[in-house]
């Protein structure tokens, strides 16, 4: 743009065009981004797929569905279900399956290991505290109200695990789900109970385990000597 | 000097994606040419930090990216363009440059005109509320070079910037390089030879992993100079040549910049 | 599209349209303030003339957009010249009556805007703009004009009507030239 000799039109309108065009970020991620002290940090955050209105309502209507199902029935299926959507919700965390803009996430200040960190973190205590407010509210007994959420744990590592291993979120969908399956399935044929899964509290060391191992799994694959596609 | 790199090796399985490459650049911009498979993309991704060498040396901005300390000061002053960049359906041009500027680390009160810079240095000015989804692939690919920018670094990579525009937007294109290689240092890869031309102070050729060739277009021109080199244009003629000899003799020795 | 149309598109929160506006009517602004402000200023005031103008997008009722937008400039100017305490100002309201004395700012700027607006009348020279001079610069009588001009006495009031008319235009309607 042209204009008077010394005035530089161009920077007056760059001026203007940041004012009309800025963002201004909502309550929460301003929190964020002081607990986090970082504003990237925040940003990515409150983007996370999983962490979404769209993703949040889903699961708070399965966990209704749930907490329906509980008290019509008697099997908690809250219990049941809760660690299944938590590795789901993991899985979309992040991600080179789910993020298009993978390599150039990479290249970032902001590692792309912490992002991963805090959105799993967020998306995990989500869940969690989604599934022990559905889980008080079909009334079940202790064990299985708050039982579930070791096992949650280990699921949600083991989704995140396989997600980073093979990049790809449908992958940690896949293996959280099947995983937790297994495990439930497995529970009720050695013990007899559905819930076997859920109140042995033999397993729980075995589980904290495998959430470390699964972890740490993660952690190698996300390390950055990979050739990046 | 904003890069210095030293026999850079790259294994991909069996084979060396990079073979031994020694490169120094300083403020200018740099073409970086070269057939498919010949390398360029692994040399820009170890450049842009995302991919570590598997032997040699390398030092951007003076740091040493294999510290994470220093990685993370690097990345700061970076701006990469990788050959295929995603985009978030959802996120306006503003909102697209923006996020990556605060993953850059950028002052958070300084983003808002960074970003309205960025965005009109470009050409995106009259589209930057529109939702990615909206837009065609050459504009697309201008939203990623604006998000290179945004931070003004000091060192920028750009992988086939040029892929979808028009003739017209690439010109404007070469127009912004000549502008960003004044302070900083700018490597483009990019295999339309006519862009190298008009923009690069400086050229590298690759072929299979080797530097067969560094020096300025007018020197790659003189190359094929009296040869039957195919191509329209000298400068295509030069690359041609160059590769050719590379072909028969195994490889060229590299020519170190003074 | 005209700008009217801009503004109202303005008022529903398009960007692009503000963006138009801006190159249409940034240049003649800035030319207007930089006769009373130096040139880092005038960046500064043309800036908030225009967010001031996206803001306000939704109070603009077809009044002329060059004057609006002159408007806005206007009082962006005076307040930017307030805040940065310029001499002649603390002086004027320390030493006078505010109310009393005009501020020497918007007199300064009303002499810019006139000037301007005079200068649509014609070249110097031309029959117009020597019927101002003569009646309001040096302050003469019909009778004088005609004299003077060696035209009727109606021939001069019917210029001076048109001379009202088209400073009006000038003043409120669109600013360019």
């Amino acid at each position: 743009m042209s204009g008077h000799d010394d005035v530089d039109l161009g920077r007056v309108w760059v001026g203007v065009a940041a004012q009309v065009w800025r963002r201004r970020p909502g309550p929460a991620e301003r929190l964020a981004g002081r607990l986090l002290r970082s504003a990237g940090l925040a940003r990515a955050l409150v983007t996370t797929p999983s962490l979404l209105l769209g993703w949040v309502i889903a699961t708070v209507v399965v966990l209704a569905a749930g907490v329906l199902a509980t008290r019509g029935t008697g099997t908690p299926y809250v219990a049941l279900c809760a660690p299944a959507v938590a590795a789901a919700g993991i899985a979309y965390a992040y991600g080179p399956g789910i993020d298009p803009a993978w390599e150039l996430s990479c290249s970032m200040a902001v590692s792309d290991r912490l992002v991963l960190l805090v959105r799993a973190l967020a998306v995990f205590g989500l869940n969690a505290l989604l599934g022990l407010g559905a889980s008080v509210a079909s009334g079940t007994a202790t064990a299985v109200t708050f039982g579930w959420l070791v096992p949650m744990t280990a699921v949600c590592a083991l989704a995140l695990a396989a997600a980073t291993l093979a990049r790809s979120a449908n992958a940690g969908v896949a293996a959280g789900v099947a995983g937790w399956v297994i495990t439930v399935l497995s529970g009720r044929v050695a013990a007899g109970r559905m819930t076997a899964a859920i109140t042995e509290a033999a397993l729980v060391v075995p589980y904290l385990t495998i959430a470390a191992c699964c972890a740490a799994v993660a952690l190698f694959a996300t390390r950055i000597t990979r050739e990046a596609s | 000097m904003n890069v210095e790199i030293t026999d850079l090796t790259r294994r991909l399985g069996r084979t060396q994606a990079v073979a031994g490459v020694t490169l120094t650049a300083g403020p200018g911009v740099v073409g970086l040419l070269g057939p498919n498979g010949a390398g360029k993309t692994s040399l820009l991704r170890m450049l842009a930090t995302v991919l570590p060498p598997s032997s040699g040396r390398i030092r951007l901005l003076g740091l040493d990216p294999g510290d994470h300390r220093e990685r993370r000061r690097i990345r700061r002053r970076l701006g990469y363009l990788p050959q295929h960049l995603g985009y978030y359906p959802g996120f306006t041009v503003v909102e697209f440059v923006e996020y990556f500027a605060l993953l850059k680390e950028m002052p958070a009160a300084a983003v808002p005109r960074a970003v309205a810079a960025a965005v009109e240095r470009v050409g995106l000015g009259g589209q930057a509320r529109a939702k990615l989804r909206t837009l065609s692939g050459g504009m697309l690919r201008r939203v990623g070079i604006a998000q290179a920018i945004v931070n003004e670094p000091d060192l920028i990579l750009l992988d086939e910037p040029t892929a979808g525009l028009d003739p017209e937007q690439r010109v404007a294109f070469r127009a912004l390089l000549r502008d960003l290689g004044g302070t900083g240092t700018v490597v483009v890869s990019t295999h339309l030879v006519e862009d190298v031309g008009a923009a690069c102070t400086d050229v590298a050729l690759l072929r299979q992993g080797k530097l067969v060739f560094r020096g300025t277009p007018g020197e790659l021109t003189a190359r094929g100079e009296g040869t039957d080199a195919a191509g329209d244009a000298p400068l295509e003629r030069g690359y041609s040549a160059v590769l050719a000899s590379a072909a028969q003799a195994g490889t060229d020795p590299a020519q170190a910049r003074p | 599209m005209d700008d009217d149309a801009l503004i109202a598109a303005m008022a529903g929160g398009d960007d692009t349209a503000l963006r138009v506006l801006f190159s249409r009517h940034a240049p003649w602004l800035a030319a207007r303030l930089r006769a009373v402000l130096p040139a880092a200023d005038v960046e500064d005031v043309l800036q908030e003339t225009f967010l001031g103008a996206w803001r306000g997008a939704g109070s603009y009722r077809r009044e002329g957009a060059g004057g609006w937008l002159w408007g806005i400039a206007r009082r962006q100017a005076a307040l930017w010249l307030r805040r940065r305490g310029r001499p002649e100002t603390v002086l004027a309201t320390v030493e006078e009556q505010v109310e009393e004395l005009p501020d020497p700012i918007d007199a300064a700027l009303s002499r810019v805007e006139l000037a301007g607006a005079v200068e649509t009348l014609g070249p110097e020279g031309s029959p117009q703009r020597e019927t101002w001079r003569l009646m309001y610069e040096e302050d003469r009588t019909v009778a004088e004009v005609a004299e003077l001009m060696g035209v009727p006495a109606g021939t001069v009031k019917s210029r001076a009507h048109q001379i009202r008319r088209l400073l009006r235009a000038a003043l409120q309607g669109g600013g360019a030239q």
